[in-house]
């Protein structure tokens, strides 16, 4: 008890609370921004944080990566633009609501599922660390593939409009990821033999131009048209009656997100569209989801921010960074002296529980501050619609450019911006491009080294342990079920039209 | 006390005043912020440009396996105010394996900062004790090894290897030492090639170092040497070049700032704290040392079979 | 019919399965280890893109009114600015697509115009590159711009 105690007294000094707040705005913002995500802004706080001591400068890093999961929502939610890759799937319900004048609901249940998602994985992390760790070592490549295929089928779900489109822009974006060296040979692929293609293409970039640039060319049709206009942003939360009726919704989304977020190399993005799709399928009120359906935000925006406690769960555990984010934190820890590795719980345990404490106010502080963060966009989208537009496009070219500074990636976001305009135009959605980007190398890398581990069996694969014939098992449901309801459906419009479709 | 505000004001002025400074140096780290890599480099970088007299600015040029980063102080042939920190796989290992925009030619070698040796391990769990035994029950049923990527320090040692000894093992690369090490503790992957510094953290059996001498604090961890195989030295390093075609002075004032960066007390402190070892060489014997490097590398990967 | 072949969606449809071919072409010239998912996915690519094709062809979608609009102009600009970026810097190519932006989206008193400008074009880049020190691409060696 004493160590609890003591690892509060390190949280709450007035720099580690400072510390907090400061970067806990600074992320909502700076998520927020098009372009600008989790990797840009902890670029720009970690060197601050190298004459801070270490609970002063974790506070501040924890701070801006969950502030800019949550911040990236609140573009989704107000212009279709998602501010981070983790919000792609915020858009799906949480525009249409904005353009039916439900901007406060929408973004009062997208603060308050950030917030749920943000605590529960907090207490998961708390209470279940070690053993969600151990747990985890048990996803080997194999299962990881498995895991990532089921993640996959999800394109079918967020294709709205046409199926067949969703795949191809699936496919497509999974080929972007291909770009580049080999994960298993090196080998370059699809480079045409130029030097700049052999980096590859990162997600940032390819976001932006999916998202923000091409809204904008969008965007431009409508310029004179008034009811076009971005609407102005208010914060109404949720009643308390309204929570207790989507209870399930809230959980189930933080804990796909806290699940999701202890398994190493997935991350929130990929978090995000598993809990969307899954809702399709459970959800009481499915059939309005994509329409302006509260439970969509809820099941994006709670598992994206279920995944920012729980991804230090390997790292915290075993030293394993989750994802990119946490490794930028591993790093900060380690300039402070403290390795991160098996031992941490044990030998550094006061620094640990600090970190517990750091991240249940972080969420705490999201949950207050996000009042006067919408209030400052609602300020910034009152400017006449040109500058916004203007700052819009700076803010992406600065994002897409500033993630490795490679000036190859501004040239990435601008062509695929022309190329989603093109795609959206012609009824394509987008969301799957950014599902097969985030997904792709994770399943083409887990199914070559699954190969490697099976000698080249890959029927090896459905009994290598029961975790992957279980995963194989929902795979193999999943298909027959989404058959079987858009044959029914075929069925349904044929014997309504009366003759089949020419 | 107030370090949080002091360095937020303090960084501000800084960058307003120094940063549109004409005589600013670029200080290129080829990963992304936040690496094992640039930690080390955020270290040594304010030392350095103190030592150095000018203001610096660090630049994370990332992708393809660094070399982008590196192909940018390649290019910027003359120019006496760009340098890169450097990792070993960019400057011996990716020249042989690809066909890049520079070569180890390419370079003005200013020092080498670090230098970590590589140990053969295995989990804390196995039941293999030595070096005899693993290729002994290698024979009955090949191992897996891991290693953070294809073309990297964990890869190459591993190849050299199995090329040189009755080690049956094959290849399966991860994205990185982390997920590599997921795999060890899930037994998907039996032996990882690494240095002190996860031997440590991820609390596994060293059975042998890739090194000429036995390690402190690792004395009863014998060489391959010892064990009868020749030419199997690898350690994990990092280096500071600029580009060529700098003036002698520069290199000498490079290289001045760089020694008396690693001999500070700051950078010791450092490098105690976060298991990196310094290991200094001079330009002279840098040069060297990389030229040696890229012929030992060039012959295991041929030998391997992973170039022609 | 030729018009109704030109409709957009059927272009597009059509560009996608040419792209794939093409990439597939690459792909099974490719060494089989590291093409092996790569011929997957094209496979797929072309197999959707063909019944996509086929579908908008059936479908035969009305053609919508070919409006004149600047807005090639404006999507040149982004291309433009993103390739210059490699060799002029951040800044120099920054400044007239904002500017153009601007003009586009119907900012046109002068005075907005030009402040408009220099504080979204050089105010950002400003902040970013010299306070933050998130350093964008520059046009000399010494990264003043």
């Amino acid at each position: 008890m004493d160590i609890v105690l003591a690892a509060a007294a390190d949280a709450f000094t007035w720099q580690a609370l400072l510390a907090i707040v400061v970067g806990t705005w600074a992320g909502i913002i700076i998520g927020g921004l098009p372009g600008l995500g989790s990797v840009v802004g902890l670029t720009i706080f970690l060197p601050f944080t190298f004459g801070m001591d270490v609970i002063t400068s974790m506070a501040l890093l924890i701070g801006v990566y969950c502030g800019s999961v949550y911040g990236g929502s609140i573009t989704a939610i107000l212009i279709n633009t998602p501010g981070t890759p983790q919000a792609a799937a915020t858009t799906f319900d949480g525009y249409p609501m904005t353009q039916q004048g439900r901007v406060g609901e929408a973004l009062g249940w997208a603060t308050f599922a950030s917030f749920f998602g943000g605590v529960l994985s907090c207490v998961m992390l708390i209470v279940g660390a070690p053993q969600l760790a151990k747990f985890a070592v048990n996803f080997g490549s194999i299962e990881v593939f498995a895991l990532v295929c089921l993640a996959m089928l999800c394109i079918v779900g967020v294709s709205r409009g046409s199926t067949l489109k969703g795949i191809l822009c699936g496919m497509m974006g999974f080929l972007f990821s291909m770009v580049g060296s080999d994960p298993i040979t090196g080998a370059d692929r699809f480079t045409f033999g130029q030097y700049a293609l052999s980096s590859g293409l990162t997600l940032i970039p390819v976001v932006v131009g999916a998202f923000a640039l091409s809204e904008i060319f969008v965007r431009f049709a409508s310029r004179d048209d008034e009811a076009a206009r971005i609407p102005e942003a208010r914060l109404t939360f949720p009643g308390l009656r309204d929570i207790g009726r989507r209870m399930v919704e809230l959980l189930r989304g933080s804990f796909i997100g806290g699940f999701i977020g202890a398994l190493p190399g997935t991350g929130a993005a990929a978090a995000a569209f598993i809990s969307y799709a899954s809702a399709q399928k459970l959800s009481p009120r499915r059939q309005h989801l994509g329409k302006g359906e509260p439970d969509g935000l809820i099941a994006s925006e709670s598992s994206n921010n279920a995944v920012t406690g729980s991804s230090f769960i390997p790292t915290l555990a075993l030293g394993i960074p989750g994802d990119v984010v946490t490794a930028m934190m591993m790093g900060a820890m380690v300039i402070h002296g403290i390795t991160p590795g098996v031992r941490l719980m044990a030998d550094q345990a006061q620094t640990v529980y600090a970190l517990f404490v750091v991240l249940i106010i972080v969420n705490v502080a999201m949950l207050i501050l996000s009042k006067p963060s919408i209030g400052l966009f609602r300020y910034l989208f009152k400017l006449p619609q040109g500058f916004v537009m203007g700052g819009i496009v700076m803010f992406s070219f600065i994002g897409a450019v500033s993630v490795r500074g490679n000036p190859l990636d501004l040239i990435v976001a601008a062509v695929t911006g022309l190329l989603a305009y093109v795609l959206r135009r012609g009824g394509y959605p987008l969301a799957p491009l950014v599902i097969g980007m985030v997904l792709g190398p994770e399943l083409e890398s887990s199914l070559r080294r699954g190969l490697l581990i099976s000698r080249g069996d890959f029927s090896a694969f459905f009994t290598h342990s029961t975790i992957a014939s279980v995963l194989f098992v929902l795979i193999a449901l999943f298909i027959a079920g989404t058959l079987w309801s858009g044959f029914s459906q075929w069925r349904k419009d044929r014997a309504a039209a009366g003759t089949p479709a020419a | 006390m107030s370090a949080l505000r002091h360095s937020l004001v303090a960084a501000a002025l800084v960058g307003i005043t120094q940063s549109a400074a004409a005589d600013n140096l670029d200080f290129v780290v080829p990963f992304a912020a936040g690496g094992a890599t640039d930690i080390v480099a955020r270290s040594f970088e304010p030392i350095f440009s103190e030592q150095l007299g000018v203001t610096s600015v660090i630049r994370n040029v990332a992708g393809a396996s660094a070399t982008v980063g590196t192909a940018e102080v390649a290019k910027s042939e003359g120019n006496p105010n760009i340098i890169g920190y450097e990792p070993a796989g960019a400057l011996s290992i990716q020249p042989s394996l690809k066909d890049l925009p520079y070569g180890p030619e390419s370079f003005t070698y200013v020092c080498r900062t670090v230098s970590n040796p590589m140990f053969l391990m295995v989990s804390k769990d196995s039941d293999i004790d030595s070096i005899d035994q693993l290729i002994e029950e290698s024979r009955e049923y090949p191992f897996l090894y891991g290693s953070s990527g294809p073309g990297t320090l964990p890869h190459l040692a591993m190849a050299a290897l199995t090329v040189k000894s009755d080690l049956q093992a094959q290849h399966v690369p991860y994205s990185g030492s982390g997920p590599a090490m997921n795999a060890l503790a899930g037994n998907e992957i039996q032996i990882m090639a690494d240095t002190e510094t996860i031997l440590e953290n991820y609390d596994l059996k060293p059975l042998a170092v890739f090194a000429e001498q036995r390690v402190e604090g690792y004395e009863d961890v014998p060489t391959f040497k010892e064990l009868g195989m020749q030419d199997l030295e690898f350690s994990v390093w990092q280096g500071v070049v600029a580009p060529k075609g700098i003036s002698q002075e520069r290199a000498d004032a490079f290289a001045d700032a760089c020694r008396a960066t690693v001999e500070s007390d700051r950078f010791k402190t450092f490098a105690d704290k976060s298991g990196v070892s310094i290991d200094y060489l001079g330009p002279e014997d840098f040069k060297d040392f990389v030229a040696r490097r890229v012929e030992v590398n060039q012959q295991v990967l041929k030998d391997a079979g992973l170039t022609e | 019919m030729t018009s109704t072949l030109l409709h957009p969606r059927i272009v597009t449809a059509f560009a996608l399965l040419l792209v794939g071919a093409g990439l597939s072409i690459t792909a099974w010239q490719g060494p089989d280890d590291a093409m092996l998912v790569p011929r997957f996915v094209l496979t797929i690519w072309c197999a959707t893109a063909l019944m996509v094709l086929i579908g908008e062809l059936i479908r035969r979608a009305p053609v919508a009114k070919a409006q004149r609009s600047p807005l090639p102009l404006l999507m040149a600009a982004v291309l433009i600015a993103a390739i210059a970026t490699a060799s002029l810097g951040f800044l120099i190519p920054a400044l007239p697509l904002v500017a153009l932006t601007l003009w586009l989206f119907r900012v046109r008193q002068p005075l907005w115009l030009v402040l408009g400008t220099l504080i979204l074009g050089g105010g950002l880049w400003f902040l970013f590159h010299h306070v933050l020190l998130i350093r964008l691409p520059t046009l000399l060696a010494s990264g003043l711009i």
